[in-house]
């Protein structure tokens, strides 16, 4: 029976679809390696890429978890991960810091705009209300058939801005600049759809990465056992809109 | 003859197609952190959450290896079999998430989010079904001209 299978013809196949199989494996596995070797080095060769160089970070310095997120102000995705990452800041109260990084995405109009106008925020010390009214308002501006200026205005006025430093930084190119330095950062990590996170080496993408996935990787790190995600959904997990998935950079 | 000959130009052309396709689906998906790929399948709400780690492993590998199989033509038949099997299940997921929730995702997911093309998902949908279509006639066809089968002698 060996011997029937293993006929001149069937041992020819057989070696070549090993040596095919094999060549294409490894030149998979070779491009990945460099790959992940160009991403180790790339960054840190990065000058500071911050216009404004103060990491938007929420959350102590000495927490466990440092959270680095990367995410559009006109995604809908990342507007529920906002709602999911103040379930995680109220559940691990004082364990968490998350930072910030811009990454506006070409398929959203008035991305850039706010995404400028979050920066010049920062530099007044007043990212995080402005990130939160930016998310919380997003149908509203992001809905716009013109570039929605005055609304961001008004959400930067309704933050208590300083509205001279606040135009004078809306019309600084270095401000664009610096947040495309930053989604150029991203880029070299291999993001390219929003929001995407990083824990340590750990990455997730989109919301619901970070909120079944990532939760327990927090959970783990505390010493705290693992939630199970095939039960029913908590009450207040209910009450919140479906999550919305990743949006892809399409560049 | 002349008819026949034409005719095989065009499956031969189709052969090229679907392989290219899933080779280069599968390529954009493997050099790309899996979780990218993760996040795109998870915009199907129908695929369960436990499965897909598993599936943005698995799915890239034979995308890729298949698709390189039908354009090169080894095992052209079961190659093709396989991707017209492959194509017919994303027609299923992106039916099925379209009945179950009355959306689909505004990309597919089917290329790695870094490829340059992307699709809608109606889009991909329609090229899945001509790919069922083309690898279900080349598996039925017994000889493959222009392949390592006619060479491996099979």
């Amino acid at each position: 029976m060996i011997r029937l299978f293993l006929n001149k013809t069937n041992l020819r196949y057989i070696v070549t679809g090993v040596l095919l199989t094999s060549l294409l494996v490894l030149s998979v596995l070779f491009i990945k390696q460099r790959k992940a070797h160009e991403l180790a080095t790339q960054p840190r060769a990065l000058p500071s890429v911050s216009y404004y160089p103060v990491p938007k970070s929420m959350g102590p310095d000495s927490a466990p978890i440092k959270i680095i997120e990367y995410s559009d102000f006109e995604c809908p995705s990342c507007r529920f991960a906002t709602e999911v990452l103040h379930q995680l800041f109220a559940t691990y109260s004082g364990k968490i810091q998350l930072v910030y990084h811009h990454y506006p995405l070409t398929g959203h109009p008035w991305s850039a705009h706010a995404h400028q106008a979050a920066e010049c925020m920062h530099i007044q010390g007043k990212f995080w209300p402005y990130h939160d009214m930016l998310y919380r308002n997003q149908r509203e501006w992001a809905a716009m058939p013109e570039a929605p200026v005055p609304k961001l205005m008004e959400y930067a006025e309704g933050c208590g801005a300083n509205m001279e430093l606040f135009l004078n930084c809306m019309a600084d190119p270095a401000v664009t600049s610096g947040i495309y330095a930053e989604k150029n950062e991203g880029t070299l990590r291999q993001v390219n759809a929003t929001p995407t996170f990083f824990m340590g080496d750990k990455r997730y993408v989109g919301a619901r990465e970070l909120q079944e996935r990532g939760e327990n990787d927090i959970r783990r790190v505390l010493g705290l056992p693992e939630l199970s995600f095939s039960a029913p959904p908590e009450p207040q997990v209910d009450q919140t809109p479906k999550p919305p998935t990743a949006v892809p950079g399409g560049e | 003859m002349m008819k026949r000959e034409s005719s095989y130009k065009i499956l031969f052309l189709g052969r090229l197609l679907i392989g290219l396709i899933f080779a280069y689906s599968g390529y954009t998906k493997l050099v790309e952190p899996v979780e990218n790929f993760q996040a795109a399948i998870a915009a199907y709400e129908i695929i369960p959450y436990v499965f897909i780690p598993w599936i943005a492993r698995l799915i890239p590998w034979i995308e890729f290896i298949f698709g390189v199989f039908v354009i090169v033509g080894y095992l052209t038949r079961i190659s093709a079999a396989m991707l017209a099997a492959m194509s017919w299940s994303f027609v299923m997921v992106i039916a099925l998430t379209w009945l179950m929730t009355g959306s689909i995702p505004a990309d597919c997911g089917c290329f790695g989010e870094g490829s340059f093309v992307h699709f809608p998902a109606y889009q991909i949908f329609i090229l899945d079904v001509i790919s069922t279509l083309i690898g279900i006639r080349l598996c039925l066809m017994r000889s493959h001209p222009l392949s390592l089968d006619a060479l491996l002698g099979k």
